[in-house]
């Protein structure tokens, strides 16, 4: 089992700007955990800290349950996989993969046999003399990944290394990263802002905003269950409405909207009387039945492929987002008709407002 | 094409040609000099074609002496510069915005200074000490302004070092030697070649500045100097053609070798 990664209350202020503030949570051993965020949240500058690029300005570091506080980057059992690659222009593919085992001391021949044994790994076999300008993108990232897993670490630290890939390559690479994870058990803490990305390949993941970790969950927990307005919105499409609560009765909410009376699960914190807001995802919005129905006047319908995305202004002039699955667009309402949806409420959850 | 159109490409190529003219001209004039029969480095009158000049060259052996004394010189100038004018552009890199400029500006200073001054004030400095004018003190007057090019041509190279290259090294658990030796300096091998070859030029090339401190040694231009004094013959032209030849041939060397693939790009720039 590869080691545990805990974080204990870590905050780090540059200047007067608060990058990161009161983080903690741990990655268990052989997880695959994504922090996930909008750019700025804080999550690169996270990721940092755990290599030992950069000190924290409070707390600790343990992996494996050891302080790693104290250590620089070469010292911590990490290795980084770099958004840019920083693979190493001037050195071939070999000596690339093997930089890590020539900083450890091993010998030539072994650091040559080693490093073939990861081209075969990462179906790249015959490579190792080639340049690292003479590959794709795809391979270069390949690369980069072996070069990493060469010196074994404990913890691989992903700093959205697929962002710079074209989507099919991607999408092709997620499942590769995904199998290698499983295949190496090692303890991979992957940095994106693709929500996708982080709901389709991690066991785990922390969303952050502005520095603070939001929620950390796993993928099917964070859609269903959001534990506030920012990952109700930010992970996967949402409808939002405006609503004062009128009381909670065993976990559901009943609600006053400008769409009358509606209900929903009470989330965290929920308390009668408060504004709130009631989160229903547009694939729960359905043209028949449903314990709450609203109203709205179908603007336009985006056909995404597997299913279409109906746009709609409810009267008070609230957009509306319903999915509707390709194989049913044929019962799909018209453009400019007042629709009716229904959602049950088990498919909605009620927040306060902050 | 208008009338405009025609003018402003006549007036451009006026241009080139007097360019490349005031350029290559006095080049010209001093090869051509060389194959004058005339006693005197000179085109008019032309007395009559010859090779003997070169003859002359070939048994001048103060000329030889002198060259040779260039090269010790530019020798130890360029082991000295390379280390530290490298040392000097680290250090101005690591440095934060305002204690760079100002480092800048110190070390820049000697380019500023006029070279004789340099030369004399090298040569009291050490005569204080008890070192007297000779190879020694030429090459550390000339090395104190020659670092300048170096440290200026290093640092340029290194503002196009990604930073994260060293960050990925040391997070695969290189030392911060080993990230020098095998990341930072084949990075920089280009710079260092061609600011060694600039360090090369600058040496043999000066004269203000080694004439104070060159005490009993003679190293070439001091030597083509004195000449004019006592009696400059052609030879010295056909010194400098020979010079000129390996120059050129030496570019055209070095921009084959560069276009067959490797990575020097961007050095011809930088100079």
């Amino acid at each position: 089992m590869s080691h545990s990664v805990e974080l204990d209350h870590v905050g780090v202020t540059f200047g007067t700007t608060r990058a990161v503030d009161d983080v903690s949570f741990t990655v268990e051993g052989g997880e695959f955990f994504s922090i996930l965020g909008p750019s700025g949240c804080g999550k690169t500058t996270l990721l940092r800290v755990i290599a030992g690029f950069l000190n924290p300005t409070e707390g600790r570091i343990l992996i494996g349950g050891q302080d790693m506080t104290p250590l620089g980057p070469n010292q911590r059992p990490t290795a980084m996989i770099f958004q840019s690659l920083a693979l190493f222009p001037l050195m071939p593919v070999w000596e690339n993969i093997a930089f890590g085992l020539e900083a450890r001391g091993v010998s030539k021949a072994e650091r040559r046999k080693k490093a073939d044994e990861l081209l075969k790994l990462i179906a790249l076999e015959g490579y190792g003399d080639r340049m690292p300008g003479e590959l794709s993108g795809g391979q270069r990232q390949r690369v980069a990944i072996a070069r990493a897993l060469a010196v074994e670490p404990q913890v691989l630290l992903l700093d959205e290394p697929l962002s710079a890939l074209d989507l099919k390559l991607r999408q092709h690479m997620r499942a590769e990263l995904r199998a290698l994870q499983k295949r190496t058990g090692v303890t991979f803490i992957y940095i994106t802002h693709d929500q996708s990305e982080a709901l389709a390949m991690s066991d785990r993941v922390a969303v952050m905003s502005a520095g603070v970790v939001q929620q950390v969950g796993a993928p099917r927990e964070l859609y269903d269950n959001p534990a506030t307005p920012f990952v109700a919105t930010f992970v996967g499409e949402t409808n939002a409405l405006s609503c004062t609560v009128k009381g909670i009765d065993n976990g559901i909410a009943t609600v006053e909207t400008a769409h009358g009376t509606l209900t929903g699960r009470a989330g965290d914190g929920l308390t009668g009387g408060v504004a709130a807001k009631l989160y229903v995802r547009p694939e729960a919005l359905k043209p028949k039945g449903g314990a709450n129905r609203l109203a709205a006047t179908i603007e336009r319908i985006d056909f995404e492929g597997a299913f279409a995305l109906a746009h709609g202004v409810a009267e008070d002039g609230t957009p509306l987002v319903a999915s509707i699955a390709s194989t049913e667009l044929a019962s799909a309402p018209a453009i400019g008709e007042k629709s009716g949806f229904g959602f049950e409420s088990t498919n909605a959850v009620v927040l306060p407002d902050v | 094409m208008s009338a405009a159109d025609r003018i402003a490409r006549a007036l451009f190529g006026f241009y080139m040609v007097a360019f490349f003219l005031y350029l290559f001209a006095p080049l010209a004039i001093m090869g051509i000099a060389t194959f004058n029969t005339s006693r005197f480095p000179t085109v008019t009158p032309w007395r009559g074609t010859t090779l003997q000049w070169f003859d002359a060259l070939w048994s001048d052996s103060g000329m030889w002496q002198s060259l040779w004394t260039s090269f010790i010189v530019a020798f130890f100038v360029v082991i000295t510069v390379l280390p530290i004018g490298t040392a000097a552009a680290l250090v101005l890199t690591s440095l934060h915005a305002r204690a760079r400029s100002f480092m800048y500006a110190v070390m820049v200073s000697p380019l500023l200074t006029p070279g004789v001054v340099i030369g004399i004030a090298t040569l009291v400095l050490w005569r204080q000490l008890g070192v007297g004018g000779g190879v020694f003190l030429i090459v550390v007057a000339q090395a104190s302004f020659i670092i300048c090019y170096v440290m200026l041509m290093i640092t340029a190279r290194l503002q196009r070092f990604d930073p994260t290259q060293e960050e990925a090294a040391l997070g695969l658990g290189a030392s911060k030697f080993m990230v020098f030796r095998r990341v930072l300096l084949p990075f920089l091998k280009p710079a260092l070649i061609a600011a060694g070859f600039l360090a090369v030029l600058q040496s043999i090339e000066n004269y203000n500045t080694t004439l104070f401190v060159r005490g009993f040694d003679t190293p070439l231009t001091v030597y083509i100097a004195t000449k004019v004094r006592t009696g400059l013959t052609p030879a010295v032209n056909a010194l400098a053609l020979i010079m000129i030849a390996i120059t050129v041939f030496g570019a055209i060397a070095y921009e084959i070798a560069r276009r067959r693939g490797a990575d020097g790009g961007g050095v011809a720039v930088q100079l």
